[in-house]
């Protein structure tokens, strides 16, 4: 059997590139389609390593506590209506609810940060000494601020990366005092580097300050939320509990709704999840299309190539070759051009995955692949079978007679 | 020894309602290693008896055996199989594989025997050397005469050890002096052994043979043996 079908793949290639230009042609329609399921495969693993990445800085365990939810169609002065966060609540959380293990106010703004005569524009954060243990990044350098520090009112920061490397590159930053807003601040710790959110900014360019300073310095009624670290495996439960502790604190009666929302990492991972479907479900389409059409044009070139070498399966028949063998011929025939054509559309991927790496980290999947190059295989074998069939019946005295 | 035996053979083909009988009625005996020639005007059979005798057609109704085999019980992949191991085909119109090198072409049938590679090989190339293509191995048939292209049909008609060979109008292509060259490599072919059968409509081609067997409307009119 091993000879047949060597010798069916030996006829197969002669065939597929004696004729190059026609074989490109049929084999189009497979091209694409391998090409756009394999880039689609690829676009989603870059995002799902950019999300991952994103996520866990954002952290799973984390409750975030603020007057808006992350995605919802509430109208803006609704959610303008509603009271803001108070650092007071941070307390009141703590005393009340047994799944908190660390309560952090957040506030935030834009500020102007100059160290000699360089300066920059970035994000400022107020909060308490907690906060190291709602976010997942640590400290390379130095301290974070503790407790007396915060009600101290003292003025010391933790910077991210990207200010330390835009203001003192190789040099000591702690204990070097910084300008934010023109008010002199003593760097006392440095954030360890955290890369692009989602892709799209970066989070190193950060001073994070004490809060009882921020208040004093920059405003005292900005906008605030809260992060509530509870752990792992209590996630439901954290999230009804901490629901019920905000109602108490806000006076709500049970008739009334919620005037705050309790946002999770879960609400960016449903939307998330809707981008990926969108995406995945255009690639998919885009490909069973093309994977259609290809196999249709396989299928007519397959009659077509029948037809031509009808005296060659007559005499391939005279001299001992039963049906099955021919059947085998053609099928290996139409499978080859699919495989190859599966190769050449993985090629194209990999290429343009090569380009799409430059602007955010991907890899063709492996086993994506693989199974583009079987799905084309299997194309090949459903538009082959009837044009083989045929040939596998064909008459060979008349075959031998056909002109 | 009997080799093949037909017995009361018919085809009848029915065209337009019309009942056709290519062959009506036909008995023969052929013994291993004659050398047979089928003669006959065009419309008498001919052809439908060569495709009879080499396996590529069932009769409509009667007995044929092949060194005891019932062919005319035989489904498609077993008459494949017999063509592949009991006949040698040689066409008018030689019927090479353009695309595959003379070895190749002399090599299919062995493929379809299952074969191995190097076995097929050495079987091909000596069947090559045997009709005087030593040195035409690796070329392709519109790289060679039509002599040449005929002697690597007789070749891959040969491959096998075939238990007959049965040539159709095997000179009909080809100019005198290569068809006597072909008709001398039959003699050898049947010197050393081999059953002949050929089927022709030029009385020289036939005058090769031993014995010739005459059809018209389907019926064997005469079957003697040649004076020579």
């Amino acid at each position: 059997m091993f000879s047949l079908f060597f010798e069916n793949l030996k006829i197969s290639l002669i065939a597929v590139f004696a004729n190059k230009i026609k074989s490109l042609l049929t084999a189009l329609g497979i091209i694409i389609g391998v090409f756009s399921v394999t880039l689609m495969g690829t676009l989603i693993s870059g995002l799902d390593r950019s999300f991952e990445s994103s996520m866990s800085w954002l952290g799973k365990d984390i409750l975030y506590v603020s007057r808006y939810e992350w995605f919802s169609d509430m109208e803006w002065w609704e959610v303008k209506n509603r009271p803001r966060m108070r650092s007071e609540y941070v307390n009141q959380i703590k005393n009340l609810s047994k799944y908190a293990l660390a309560v952090s106010p957040v506030m935030q703004r834009g500020a102007s940060l100059s160290f000699d005569d360089k300066e920059t524009r970035t994000e400022i954060f107020g909060t308490n000494e907690e906060y190291m243990e709602t976010i997942s990044t640590d400290i390379q350098q130095g301290r974070f601020f503790s407790q007396s520090e915060d009600r101290n009112g003292s003025r010391v920061t933790v910077i991210g990366d990207g200010i330390k490397e835009a203001f003192f590159g190789f040099e000591e930053p702690i204990g070097k005092y910084i300008k934010i807003d023109n008010v002199k601040f003593r760097v006392i710790g440095v954030l360890e580097k955290q890369g692009k959110f989602l892709g799209l900014f970066s989070v190193d360019n950060q001073a994070i300050l004490p809060l009882g300073a921020y208040k004093r310095i920059f405003s005292k009624r900005g906008w605030m939320r809260l992060s509530v670290k509870i752990p792992e495996d209590k996630i439901e439960e954290g999230l009804d509990e901490i629901s019920g502790v905000m109602r108490q604190i806000r006076g709500l009666k049970p008739s009334q709704k919620n005037d705050f929302a309790i946002n999770q990492t879960k609400a960016f991972e449903s939307q998330y999840n809707k981008l990926k479907l969108a995406i995945g479900g255009t690639g998919y389409f885009i490909t069973l299309l093309s994977l259609i059409v290809g196999g249709i044009g396989i299928m007519n070139i397959m009659f077509v190539t029948v037809k031509e070498r009808t005296r060659e399966i007559g005499v391939r028949k005279a001299i001992g070759a039963t049906n099955g063998m021919i059947l085998g011929q053609f099928l290996m025939e139409a499978v080859t051009i699919c495989f190859f054509a599966g190769i050449a559309g993985l090629g194209f991927a990999y290429a343009v995955s090569l380009v799409i790496n430059q602007f955010f980290p991907s890899t063709l999947p492996l086993a994506l692949s693989v199974f583009s190059i079987f799905i084309s295989m299997f194309v090949g074998v459903l538009s082959g079978f009837i044009p083989a069939y045929k040939a596998s019946k064909l008459d060979p005295i008349d075959s031998l007679r056909y002109e | 020894m009997e080799l093949i035996s037909l017995k009361s053979i018919y085809k009848i083909y029915n065209v337009g309602g019309e009942e056709v009988r290519a062959l009506d009625g036909v008995d023969l005996s052929i013994n291993n290693n004659e050398y047979l020639s089928i003669m006959g005007p065009s419309g008498s059979g001919k052809s439908t008896m060569m495709n009879m005798i080499g396996c590529l057609d069932s009769p409509s109704s009667g007995l044929y055996e092949f060194e005891g085999e019932k062919v005319h019980i035989m489904d498609d992949s077993q008459l494949a199989s017999i063509r592949n191991r009991k006949i040698g085909f040689v066409f008018q119109t030689f019927n090479l594989l353009p695309k595959a090198s003379a070895l190749h072409n002399v090599e299919i049938p062995l493929v379809y025997a299952n074969i191995k590679k190097e076995k097929r090989l050495e079987m091909a190339s000596n069947a090559l050397i045997s009709v005087g293509l030593e040195d035409r191995m690796h070329h392709r048939p519109n790289e060679l005469s039509g002599g040449q292209r005929q002697r690597v049909a007789i070749a891959r008609a040969l491959v096998n050890e075939p238990s007959i060979i049965l040539a159709d109008e095997p000179t009909g292509n080809l100019d005198s002096k290569s068809g006597h060259e072909i008709m001398k490599i039959f003699d050898e072919l049947h010197r050393s052994g081999n059953t002949i059968i050929l089927v022709t409509h030029e009385d020289d081609i036939a005058k090769y043979s031993n014995r010739i067997v005459r059809l018209l409307d389907g019926k064997v009119v005469s079957d003697e043996p040649v004076k020579k």
